[in-house]
């Protein structure tokens, strides 16, 4: 069976501003995946490029399930089993989350199991208060994340992409949202968290992390490259892929 | 049929009891002597009357009412009154026992000294030709008087209804709520589509000390009439203004709002939400005057225009000298769905007191395109995401409304409007 999620050589640029410079990553079917790096490196543009914001200009190739989503709109990204759990959810003003669900649902022609089942996870997720409420709008952090995660389980997607799902959130909240990710592992699902800390990986069996680094993905590797990167930063292991660089004007300085 | 000419005037003035003569003569010399709307006029700048006055004819008597809005009628499940003015005509009046709404012209006859002090002390003759014209041409409306200290729990449902090709109809609407008293009015407005006419209602409403009036207009014209309609709301002392209106109809349709905080401690609330498509111009004229200390005012509406529609929003507030320590506020929010169509927001604010609070925010911009993305991305299509937007948008206003009852209702109009855009972009 193909991998859940595969990127090859993805390249994004938005207006004369290349962010990704060939993009190389592989998540398959019941896998956890890390994608780790420094601010600015391109992760959230990854994200939004795999789910088609239309203010990027793409190449390359996205494969979600199989399907080439490159060049398909937004919507029909979702439908090919793409879900995006945003950094910065997006407040709709007047529209309930239960109105969304409902329209989700019947966007993805659901079947009549469809809405005990949500109801059932919101109850899981201590969200039942807020399906009565405006999507985002006034929400804690934490609130929107596991908002977000709601309606992952929602669409039962085949590659959930979840970008700094826990950022902002306090220690219970990281373990929860954790524990969440670990209860929708199925051979029928990939998952790429993005995450800048550690910390979540404690309570996720991850089974590879990502480095990217100015666009690219510049190391794989298992469960211990964030450790390494916890312990020396993002600087060392920068340099040590591209040693052929020239001194950058910081180190220059330092040295004076 | 009746001409707009000086023998008619003579004679709808003889059926006015001697005390209101001297305003339908105002009314007549005004019609005669005030040029016609002026584009280059900052009141009638975005507005193409396209109305030829003198043409007109007064409806002799009125045609059929239009059929009931059942809808409408269950949402308000049992009306405390409810009225019906076809063609300028009141047709039918039924009332629950001890409440008074009744026909103008009966009343005047029947009930002249409680009508003396509120009858056309609204909107002027002078204000423009088309007010002129009604002054000067109206026979006949709708009073409706909440006596001191009486309080309805159920609103009355008042309808104008235009029908007769190339008429002028010259509903009216007079309201008396006096002191402690309370009550909820619903005005709806309608006519035939296809069906070429002109309206120009006046209502005018006087609420006196502690005394409270909320008024929903459901303004749903049809499309080949032109409606020029003038309102003004008075408080007293501590009394309560509530005006909301739901602008849909009209190829043309504008409302001149005066709201006058007179007494110390009355406030206003004004609420709106239209929404205008084809070659329909929605325009608003709207005045709050704050004219004694401690005065408050909330100014919220909320419009959209798709195809080549346009809207209008030109508000004032105007803090006199008395008012001191008042607060006002005015917020016009706009969506533009459409290369063609556009909004125009002009608020303004005239303060001639220093102790007071006021502020104004008005906006015009497309759908955002954030809410899309993020929309599409659970995988709603482009049409449902913009629907869905478009339905939160109105929500706010909506939920402030004041008859809850009629909120699905409203909703369902607004959402039924944006849906019509979509097959008319799409086809
Ligand atoms: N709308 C934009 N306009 C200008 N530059 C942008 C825009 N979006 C992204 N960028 C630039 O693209 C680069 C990558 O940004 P991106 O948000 O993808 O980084 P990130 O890895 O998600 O960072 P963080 O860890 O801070 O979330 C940055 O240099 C950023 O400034
Ligand atoms: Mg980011």
């Amino acid at each position: 069976m193909s991998a859940a999620l595969v990127v090859r050589g993805l390249q994004a640029s938005l207006g004369d501003l290349a962010i990704l410079k060939g993009v190389d990553l592989e998540v398959p079917y019941g896998e956890v995946h890390a994608l780790m790096g420094p601010n600015g490196s391109g992760k959230s543009t990854l994200c939004h490029v795999l789910m088609g914001q239309p203010e990027y200009t793409a190449s390359g190739s996205a494969l979600v399930g199989g399907t080439e989503v490159l060049g398909l709109p937004v919507d029909a990204r979702a439908r090919a089993g793409l879900f995006l759990g945003f950094q910065y959810p997006v407040e709709v003003p007047g529209v309930t989350l239960r109105e969304l669900l409902e329209e989700m649902g019947q966007a993805a022609g659901a079947g009549a199991g469809y809405w005990s089942t949500v109801e059932a996870a919101a109850e899981r997720m201590a969200l039942a208060p807020f399906l009565g409420r405006p999507v985002n709008e006034g929400l804690s952090g934490g609130e929107k994340k596991r908002s977000e995660m709601l309606q992952l389980l929602a669409l039962r997607p085949r590659v959930a992409v979840l970008d700094e799902i826990d950022s902002g959130l306090d220690i219970d909240a990281v373990r929860e949202v954790a524990a969440a990710v670990e209860a929708m592992r199925s051979p029928d699902l990939g998952v790429l968290l993005i995450t800048h800390y550690s910390r979540i990986l404690r309570y996720i069996a991850v089974d590879r992390v990502h480095v990217m680094a100015a666009g690219r993905v510049i190391r794989s590797g298992g469960k211990e490259l964030a450790g390494a990167l916890e312990a020396g930063g993002y600087d060392a292991m920068v340099r040590e892929a591209e040693p052929a660089a020239p001194p950058a004007a910081d180190d220059f300085l330092q040295g004076l | 049929m009746l001409p707009l000419t000086e023998q008619t005037f003579a004679r709808v003035a003889a059926t006015l009891p001697e005390w209101a003569r001297p305003s339908a003569a105002a009314g007549y010399e005004a019609f005669s002597a005030l040029p016609p709307p002026d584009p280059r006029q900052e009141e009638w700048r975005y507005v193409e009357v396209e109305v030829d006055l003198d043409s007109l004819q007064l409806a002799e008597s009125p045609g059929p009412p239009l059929p009931p809005d059942v809808a409408l009628i269950g949402a308000l499940g049992e009306p405390a009154g409810h009225a019906i003015n076809v063609d300028g005509h009141t047709v039918a009046v039924e009332a629950a026992d001890g409440v008074r709404l009744t026909a103008l012209g009966p009343a005047l006859a029947a009930d002249g000294e409680t009508l003396r002090g509120v009858f056309r002390s609204g909107p002027g003759p002078r204000l423009d030709r088309f007010a002129a014209a009604h002054h000067a041409f109206a026979t006949d409306g709708v009073f409706f008087h909440l006596p001191r200290g009486r309080r309805l729990s159920a609103p009355v449902l008042v309808e104008f209804q235009a029908t007769r090709a190339n008429s002028l109809a010259l509903p009216r609407l007079t309201v008396l709520v006096e002191d402690g008293a309370a009550g909820a009015l619903v005005l709806h407005y309608r006519s035939p589509s296809g069906v070429p006419l002109v309206a120009v209602p006046q209502v005018e409403v006087v609420v006196g000390q502690n005394a409270r009036l909320e008024v929903s207009v459901i303004q749903e014209w049809g499309d080949a009439t032109r409606a020029y309609a003038h309102q003004t709301m008075v408080a007293a002392r501590d009394g309560a203004l509530v005006l909301a209106e739901a602008g849909l109809g009209g190829v043309n349709a504008r409302l001149h709002l005066r709201l006058d905080l007179e007494g110390p401690g009355a406030d206003a609330q004004v609420l709106g939400a239209y929404f205008g498509h084809r070659r329909q111009t929605l325009d608003y004229r709207y005045y709050m005057l704050h004219r004694a200390r401690h005065t408050t005012s909330n100014m919220y509406l909320k419009g959209a225009v798709g195809d080549t529609a346009r809207s209008v929003f030109t508000g004032l507030i105007r803090i006199e000298p008395e008012g001191q320590d008042s607060d006002a506020m005015q917020t016009n929010k706009n969506l533009v769905l459409a290369e063609g169509a556009e909004a125009h927001s002009v608020p303004n604010l005239e303060i001639l007191a220093n102790e007071v609070r006021c502020g104004h925010g008005s906006t015009v911009s497309p759908l955002d395109p954030e809410q899309r993305y993020y929309l599409m991305s659970r995988g709603l299509d482009s049409a449902r995401a913009d629907r869905l937007q478009v339905k939160g948008f109105f929500e706010d206003v909506l939920a402030r409304f004041p008859q809850a009852a009629l909120e699905p209702l409203l909703r369902r109009s607004l959402v039924a409007r944006y849906d019509g855009l979509q097959r008319e972009q799409s086809r």
